[in-house]
């Protein structure tokens, strides 16, 4: 309870991307003997409340932009203090643009918002064969698979990617969001993926869910 | 067609509904796949677009990439003496390799910006991966670059375009993106701009007045010339531009753009391709004259109701979610896409594809499409 306000004030801090003033309480908690992990949970905390506000219309995209940034500043102060004991991450993400397509706005927004909401993120990038997909999802095992295509001419890599996963028998261990703008809920239901995501906050929304 | 376009421009009421879709992308990976159906083998594109009885969007001539037949942007562009500017193609030929990148760099006495492009899927256009605005000092470099630049007339691009086409379209022009769009999309990038933006709000503002300054000196490299339509190829979405961005930056923009464009006798348009549900409601302040694109859901995030709403009496070009021209999509869903359209927007529309027809997007639907629009006319 001793640490109520300073709490506050680094949620406060976070939410209205004051960034200096984040350093500072951030510090002052560390001074204090406030445990590295306890500080990284408030500054989750901040970063639902940044969510909500974007759910409610009030922040957009740009806005979870800056809160990343913000909050990174904070984690740069903390890091030296988890060394050798390592944030637990909440899951992890297996994300690549597929084949044939090197549209990547939508995913790097995707990856980020993904980073900010405590996943582990392996991204593979643009232009991705169903192969190196494949073989990224065996070796990094992850929870979540996200695929992103924004031409149509790309967009039966999806079905094609998720018959491979079967065939190599990793289908039932990982959950696949796609996205991109070309995507239509007919077309990834026959696709046979888990949820289409119209928009990266809806993305990261399902992984939450998810994980 | 040229008198219906001229009727759009002019808010005349009573013309022909003009379909103007956009086929260059189509035709071109097609074309180098060998795919085109085998009814246009044999055919270049402006013959295609004969065969289906439609008209292209822009006749400018030979030169640069990306354009419906041959040119975006109408002007040519001399720099500064002190600026060097070095390309280098990493490799192969127009999409041969899967790593093939253009790089530019400019070298000035104020020191060198360098951009990497990566050629796109199917080679037809380029995209960035490194922008080249990085930090402050870039801006610098910049500014001076654009600050001896200057922009003229390309006459003989007009010259074979009025071949071509002279009379049967109006002309129109492009312009660079409106300057947030043109940071966020053609020279630092998204999420450079967004924290250049937040950390630096005061150099970012006054950086973008020297983007506008750009504006003028094309908008003024335009006057007197045989043009009827300037379209700024922002690539609009708010997701990248959201409304405090809007109208901070954008709105501002505008206004101060469109009186020199009104004055020079012509209208103007924007590319608005992305989601929009937040910025349509502000599109009015702009005192642009058309939208082009507004992709409708399923594609984007509107309705065509709510692109009426927000556009009112601007006029729109285009406004058939691409992916309703693939096979996957009923055609039964198209057509009645395309009457809903036709009685929301007429005499404020021309139709099109929002942005244009997949490489995997059926032509003969254009055909259907061609009927439609006929049966329409012939109703009015």
């Amino acid at each position: 309870m001793a640490y109520e306000e300073l709490f506050g004030e680094i949620k406060s801090a976070l939410v209205e991307f004051e960034v200096d003033l984040l350093k500072v309480k951030t510090q002052e908690a560390l001074d204090q003997g406030v445990e590295a992990e306890k500080i990284i949970s408030v500054l989750s905390e901040g970063m639902d409340v940044v969510g909500e506000r974007y759910e409610a219309g009030e922040y957009f995209v740009t806005s979870l932009i800056i809160a990343g940034e913000t909050m990174k500043e904070a984690l740069e102060l903390l890091e030296p203090h988890l060394s050798g004991r390592g944030g637990a991450k909440r899951g992890k993400l297996v994300m690549a643009t597929v084949a044939g397509d090197i549209h990547d706005i939508g995913k790097n927004i995707f990856t980020t918002l993904m980073g900010t909401a405590g996943f582990e993120v392996v991204d593979l990038g643009v232009d991705v064969s169903a192969e190196a997909i494949v073989a990224a999802v065996k070796e990094h095992g992850p929870d979540i698979l996200g695929l992103s295509a924004l031409l149509t001419t790309n967009l039966e890599q999806f079905p094609l990617i998720v018959e491979m996963l079967e065939k190599e028998g990793l289908r039932s261990g990982v959950k696949i969001v796609v996205g991109g703008a070309t995507v239509t809920d007919e077309f990834a239901e026959g696709a046979g993926v888990d949820a289409l995501a119209k928009s990266a906050v809806e993305g990261v929304n399902i992984c939450k869910a998810w994980v | 067609m040229y008198e219906e376009l001229m009727a759009v421009y002019e808010k005349k009421e009573g013309s022909p509904l003009v379909f103007q879709p956009r086929l260059r992308h189509w035709y071109d990976v097609n074309f180098n796949a060998g795919t085109l159906p085998e009814r246009y083998h044999g055919m270049y594109l402006d013959e295609v677009y004969g065969d289906l009885g439609v008209p292209p969007r822009e006749v400018w001539g030979p030169r640069r990439i990306g354009s419906e037949l041959s040119g975006y942007f109408a002007l040519s562009i001399v720099d500064g003496d002190d600026v060097e500017i070095w390309t280098r193609r990493l490799s192969g030929y127009m999409g041969e390799s899967e790593d093939d990148y253009l790089i530019t760099e400019y070298r000035t006495p104020m020191g060198s910006l360098r951009q990497v492009q990566r050629y796109t899927e199917h080679g037809t256009s380029l995209m960035n991966v490194e922008y080249f605005l990085k930090d402050l000092e870039d801006l610098k470099v910049f500014e001076h670059i654009l600050g001896e630049r200057s922009y003229g007339w390309d006459q003989s691009r007009y010259e074979w375009g009025n071949v071509r086409y002279g009379g049967t379209i109006p002309l129109r022009a492009n312009l660079e993106r409106s300057p947030v769009m043109w940071l966020i999309v053609g020279i630092m990038g998204f999420k450079r701009t967004v924290t250049m933006i937040w950390r630096h709000p005061e150099e970012m503002k006054e950086f973008m007045g020297v983007l506008e300054d750009e504006h003028v000196k094309q908008i003024e490299a335009y006057r007197g010339k045989p043009v009827e339509e300037l379209n700024f190829g922002d690539n609009m979405h708010h997701d990248l531009c959201p409304p405090p961005y809007f109208r901070e930056y954008v709105i501002p923009f505008y206004q101060r753009a469109m009186p020199r464009v009104h004055a020079q006798g012509m209208v103007a348009s924007s590319h608005f391709d992305g989601n929009l549900k937040t910025l349509l409601p502000l599109v009015g302040e702009t005192g642009l004259d058309g939208l082009e694109c507004v992709t409708p859901l399923p594609q984007g995030d509107v309705t065509i109701e709510e692109i009426k709403e927000g556009m009112g009496d601007m006029f729109l070009r285009d406004g058939i979610p691409a992916v309703y021209m693939c096979p996957w999509t009923p055609v039964e869903t198209l057509g009645s896409h395309v009457r809903e359209l036709m009685e929301a927007f007429y005499p404020r529309l021309i139709l099109g594809i929002s942005d244009l027809l997949p490489a995997n997007g059926g032509v003969e639907r254009i055909r259907l499409v061609k009927e439609m629009v006929d049966e329409f006319n012939a109703e009015l």
